[in-house]
């Protein structure tokens, strides 16, 4: 580096410009922007003094981008026209680089000056939209314009590597790209210029470990005050990123300027009192982070003339920022900002729309006007009563993607869904009240009866495939035909036998037995005989047929012969003693006596299957009605499931 | 806990099955002398008429 040293033209005070881009630097003495030129330094005017914030960085840290080393040698501040400061560092690395490094709501960009190719012209700033794709800009994928805004250098320290005039205005538009590119256009130079680099961490730029020390003492803080409006006490949670705040004691909204209180106006108080069920400054961790809830937030859409309330609680941690917690209809979400160029949305907000988000697909749920109906607490933003934004979303159970957008910026967050029990539990709270309905992304937790519950179905199909050559297939064991003579009356039985035949044992029977009736019935009954233990299993095989014609037709009923099944037997040899009754007595009756073994009918195999198919399709019916539920409250019906 | 309790259902199910198979015990449609009436499984002879 090379290192020039000057007398401040303001205060005479020792200047020493170290590194060879430096351009202006602020008088550590007198707070005058100095710049340098090629003949003297000129005095650009006072900047304030930087606004304490809760940064992990500071002057003079080093750390390293893609292999290089860099020190922050300078500091800018600016103000956001729609309230709230961000920081730009300036790093100045050992081979003669600059980057910028953009710190905002706990979130950090490296970019470096891009130079457009020969010929490119970007669009103009009234001519960019949100959203556009901006493919003049060199980028691995193209660029997407997130936010168009003006800002104002309030604040400067240490070397800057551009001319900053204090209090200068500009336009500028960030944009952003998959990978967690990002860029910014400044459009205060002619023709714009382009910053690109990407989102980063500071572990990644080699700041992550490198000052605990620092880092810890950053921590969020309180700053007690009194409101302007009524004198009351309240307290600041995070003074450096607060806008609005609203005054617990005289429910009055009070604009917040680097600390100091300035009353706005007084909230209209809602028809119901909001419920919070979570307290303003109460802790909660959240994935292993700890949060701190700084303003709860009333919203609402409005359908059918009938408006629909839920509860949003910004939380805050200062090495990450802000998220949200949602509480609608006594569900909940976590909520994280996402980089709107990493989804991709397909159809026009309307049914059957999709965006795409880390590979997953998202159906559209919603798409209203959502309302700020009530704050309370504070806020990093300059929250309205009133204040509107265009709010869609779309879902992919347990998750919810939602895009919000305004006049100036598109955002878009994740939401996943957290149970009741789980929002109690980070918060050390209970009793919550439980929700009634389906949420839009509440994940269905009876997926196992249908999935894995198909797993003993599968089994079972396996084991009946097994079973088929184990058991064998059916076997004639007995076929005779036999003739029982005239009864001596209608009521006294015929009796005859078999001839023996032998029975396995572990397979069913089948006795089927034959007469010839017509028009009349004849009854059997078949004792199976154990020739060994005499013991006897018995059955009934009633035999009946009848045929005629009348007027329409030819007909027949019953059957001129007859089953019985059985269940296994001891294995052995057995003879069948059959007594029969008959309608036309006093004639013999010829019958026919067919004994089979492993006679497959499957009604074990149906049974099985109806048992084990009872909670499949409960399950599968449950999961219906689930997904029926959580369709009805959305403007987009969907008849497929969300799983 | 109601996982559990289907899957042991249903293994239950599924050897109960897989029992009846290797044993030939069936749900039979005779067997008048049964002590169930719908006899399943052999539960030894219960004499002549």
């Amino acid at each position: 580096m090379s290192t020039l040293t000057a007398n401040c033209p303001s205060c005479a005070g020792p200047l020493e410009f170290k590194a060879g881009s430096t351009i202006v630097i602020v008088c550590p003495f007198c707070r005058s922007a100095i710049a340098r030129n090629d003949r003297a330094l000129e005095d650009l005017g006072k900047v304030a003094e930087i606004a304490q914030s809760q940064s992990p960085l500071k002057l003079g840290l080093k750390g390293s981008h893609n292999g290089n080393r860099f020190e922050l040698t300078g500091r800018a501040q600016l103000r956001h026209e729609l309230g709230g400061n961000w920081d730009e560092w300036y790093a100045t690395f050992s081979n003669g680089w600059v980057g910028w490094l953009a710190e905002a709501q706990g979130r950090f960009y490296m970019t470096f000056y891009q130079p457009l190719p020969e010929g490119v012209t970007l669009p103009s700033f009234a001519g960019l939209q949100l959203g556009q794709r901006v493919p003049e800009i060199p980028a691995p994928a193209p660029l997407m314009v997130q936010e168009k805004g003006q800002a104002t250098y309030v604040a400067a320290e240490g070397e800057i590597p551009y001319k900053l005039v204090p209090s200068e205005k500009l336009q500028f538009a960030d944009l952003a790209g998959k990978g967690n590119a990002f860029a910014t256009i400044d459009y205060s130079m002619d023709p714009p210029w382009v910053f690109a680099g990407s989102q980063v961490t500071l572990d990644e730029i080699g700041l992550g470990s490198a000052k605990p020390v620092e880092r810890e003492a950053a921590r969020v803080s309180t700053v007690g005050m009194g409101c302007p409006n009524c004198g009351g006490p309240l307290e600041l949670i995070a003074p450096d990123q607060a806008e609005r705040v609203t005054c617990p004691n005289c429910d009055s909204l009070l604009d917040v300027n680097q600390g100091n209180l300035s009353f706005l106006k007084a909230l209209n108080p809602p028809p119901n009192q909001p419920d919070f069920v979570l307290q303003i400054g109460a802790e909660g961790v959240l994935g292993d982070v700890k949060y701190k809830i700084l303003g709860a937030v009333v919203r609402s859409v409005l359908f059918d003339g009938v408006k629909y309330f839920w509860h949003e609680y910004l939380l805050y941690q200062p090495m990450i920022g802000f998220r949200w917690l949602v509480h609608s209809d006594n569900h909940w979400n976590f909520v994280e900002p996402v980089n709107p160029a990493e989804v991709e949305q397909s159809g026009a907000f309307a049914h059957g729309a999709t965006a795409n988000y880390n590979g997953r697909t998202y159906k559209i749920f919603q798409n209203a006007i959502a309302t700020v109906e009530y704050v309370k607490g504070e806020f990093y933003w300059r929250v309205e009563q009133g204040e509107t934004v265009r709010a869609i979303d779309y879902i992919s159970a347990p998750m919810m993607l939602s895009q919000e957008m305004s006049e100036s910026e598109i955002n878009w967050s994740a939401g996943t869904y957290m149970t009741n029990e789980e929002v109690e539990k980070a918060f050390s709270v209970s009793g919550f009240p439980r929700p009634w309905g389906v949420g839009p992304n509440q994940p269905f937790t009876g997926q196992f009866y249908y999935t894995w519950g198909l797993l003993p179905l599968f089994l079972l199909i396996v084991t009946a495939i097994f079973m088929i050559p184990i058991a064998g297939l059916t076997r004639t064991v007995l076929n005779q035909q036999l003739i029982l003579p005239p009864l001596t009356n209608a009521t006294t039985a015929q009796t005859i036998f078999s001839q023996p035949f032998d029975l396995n044992p572990r397979s069913n029977v089948r006795i089927t037995a034959g007469a010839q009736v017509d028009n009349s019935w004849a009854n059997l009954d078949v004792d199976l005989i154990n020739d060994q233990s005499q013991e006897i299993e018995s059955v009934v095989v009633p035999i009946e047929y009848y045929s005629g014609t009348d007027s329409d037709g030819a007909w027949t009923e019953g059957a001129r012969t007859n089953d019985a099944i059985l269940s296994s037997l001891p294995g052995g040899k057995y003879t069948l003693r059959i007594e029969g009754t008959w309608q036309n007595w006093q004639a013999q009756m010829p019958v026919t006596v067919k004994v089979e073994q492993n006679v497959n009918r499957g009604v074990n195999f149906l049974l099985a299957l109806i048992l084990l198919a009872i909670v499949p399709f409960l399950g599968m019916i449950r999961k219906f009605t689930f997904e029926a539920n959580r369709w009805k409250d959305s403007m987009f019906t969907s008849s497929s499931s969300d799983d | 806990m109601l996982k559990k309790l289907y899957m042991v259902f249903g293994i239950g199910v599924l050897v109960a099955y897989s029992a009846a198979a290797w044993f030939g015990w069936e749900i039979a449609n005779s067997g008048s002398k049964s002590r169930m009436g719908v006899p399943f499984f052999y539960t030894g002879f219960r004499g002549g008429k």
